[in-house]
């Protein structure tokens, strides 16, 4: 066993919590049943530590089957790291026929053609997905297991998750997968976040949408919190109707976890009062961001509460509309006196 | 413009009504829910966001005896949605029969400045300001009792006590050196 598998272990018992490690070893069935009686979960994750390495030592595992053990958590634990969207464009005729062997062999035959030293480990979850665990190295140097990019992508969809990737890395890649699931061109889905599982339900409308034709009135039955007749509402109407529009652009039930949404601003100053910055030529350069544990709850509530205006106006309702949480947003027409003409574009 | 006026309904047989004004929408329902378990009197509750009041209600609503501004102290939001709801308000109205309750005022990210304001605000109406926990029990109770105490006075139902006479006694007063840098 040499040095690199003995410091991913050890990487590895450093990150997993302990609570965790039986029933990731067990799905790594590779210890034999002696080997995990003789485990004591309740000792310190030093000599958890020390044990494992005994063990690997005298199996004489090296770092692939380490960063199998590796894989296995990741994937059971996905909501990790900040996690990148992408989308393949243009596919082929046969691109819908793509199966996973396929798909396996020449992933890495395309990505070790364009790099040589890479390790390259597929893995397929049982919900249709398939993992990706790629290290990467130079052409000096030897893969390095310690930072290892992992890579979705739900066979026979355009979608792909990638996480901690460099800009280095990003070509060979985007090159890689575009040729092995027989598409032509891949782009950025301007959609990012913590939560794996989140930014997936978003981009792959995996969660409760909002159907604007769903609520032909105010939702009457969901207003019943004054049952008081002593109590009553004065502005119950504008009331129900916030409701209405904030689920009519963000739906009604549960949605996916979005850490923030990003605006960039490439527009003209305007403002009257101020001449020098009005008339000047560039357009004024600034971003907004909205950061929220769960984003496109707060918006929900902002709206449905009255502290944005309603109708929710389309630059938020596009975030799950179209799946994205990062625009640009630029002037539609060059000079002062245009209006306040704006399109989202990015 | 539908200025809300404190005469000009009869009022109810041992009833007394109430009016939260609240641009959250938070608060007011717990205290709604409190103030009507009262048994002495017959509470009723009138909540909005802010003021005017739609027209459409004019009809069913009772006269109003105290109307209470909540104004949560973290938010600059909800301090101008009150300002703002100010001027709906009949002038008689402000001989008793307003007060302001303030909450989150013991929160580290309420700015003073903003207390301060809430103060002269209360005090230039001759109002008086009360302070509310909204997040316990104990304190939604507590503001309730304070409540009942000012509606029952408004609402007519005290022998020998008017709401100008309270108000006289209870109304926010602002120390003349607030302006003042303090010294500590």
């Amino acid at each position: 066993m040499d040095d690199s598998a003995k410091r991913l272990l050890q990487r590895f018992m450093r990150r997993i919590p302990t609570q965790m490690l039986k029933t990731t070893l067990e799905k790594w069935s590779r210890l034999t049943v002696a080997q995990q009686k003789s485990l004591d979960f309740t000792q310190s994750k030093w000599a958890l530590t020390e044990a494992l390495l005994d063990i690997c030592e005298e199996n004489k595992w090296t770092t692939k089957h380490i960063s199998e053990l590796e894989m296995i958590y990741v994937i059971d634990n996905p909501n990790q790291g900040m996690w990148h969207a992408f989308q393949l464009m243009d596919p082929e005729d046969d691109a819908h026929s793509v199966e996973l062997t396929q798909f396996k062999e020449q992933f890495k035959s395309h990505l070790s053609e364009l790099i040589r030293h890479v390790s390259v480990k597929i893995k397929k979850h049982t919900d249709e997905a398939v993992w990706i665990r790629i290290a990467w190295g130079d052409s000096y140097s030897r893969p390095n297991h310690l930072k290892p990019t992992y890579v979705v992508h739900y066979l026979q969809t355009p979608y792909v998750f990638v996480t901690s990737l460099t800009s280095k890395q990003k070509p060979l890649l985007s090159q890689a997968l575009v040729l092995s699931t027989r598409h032509h061109a891949i782009k950025d889905a301007n959609l990012s976040g913590k939560k794996f599982t989140a930014i997936r339900d978003l981009l792959m409308r995996q969660y409760q949408q909002a159907f604007p034709t769903k609520y032909p009135s105010p939702l009457k039955e969901k207003n019943q919190t004054v049952s008081n007749p002593l109590i009553e509402r004065e502005q119950a109407g504008p009331a129900a109707n916030r409701l209405q529009m904030a689920c009519e652009a963000f739906g009604d039930g549960m949605l996916p976890q979005l850490q923030s949404a990003v605006y960039k601003l490439e527009t003209k100053f305007r403002d009257q009062t101020n001449k020098t910055m009005t008339e000047r030529e560039e357009s004024f350069r600034c971003v907004v961001k909205f950061a929220s544990t769960n984003l496109l709850e707060s918006l929900r509530d902002c709206a449905s509460s009255g502290i944005a205006s309603t109708p929710v106006t389309p630059l938020l309702s596009s975030i799950p509309l179209k799946g994205r949480n990062y625009f640009v947003i630029t002037d539609n027409s060059p000079g002062p006196s245009s209006q306040m003409h704006q399109k989202t574009d990015g | 413009m539908s200025l809300l006026k404190p005469f000009s309904k009869l009022p109810g047989l041992n009833t007394a009504n109430i009016l939260l004004v609240e641009s959250e929408e938070q608060f007011q329902q717990s205290l709604a829910d409190a103030l009507v378990e009262e048994t002495a009197v017959t509470v009723n509750v009138r909540l909005a966001k802010s003021l005017p009041l739609p027209m459409e209600n004019e009809e069913s609503r009772p006269r109003i005896d105290l109307v209470v501004f909540i104004i949560n102290l973290t938010s600059e939001l909800s301090f101008q949605s009150a300002e703002a709801s100010l001027k709906y308000l009949d002038p008689g109205y402000f001989l008793g029969k307003v007060c302001f309750m303030v909450t989150n005022a013991r929160k580290a990210s309420a700015p003073t400045e903003r207390l301060d304001a809430v103060r002269k605000l209360a005090a230039s109406l001759h109002c008086p300001l009360l302070f509310a926990e909204d997040q316990t029990p104990d304190g939604v109770a507590n503001a309730t009792e304070r409540l009942l105490t000012i509606l029952k006075v408004s609402a007519g139902l005290v022998p020998m006590a008017t709401a100008l006479y309270l108000s006289n006694l209870t109304r926010c007063t602002v120390p003349p050196d607030i302006d003042q840098p303090s010294f500590d």
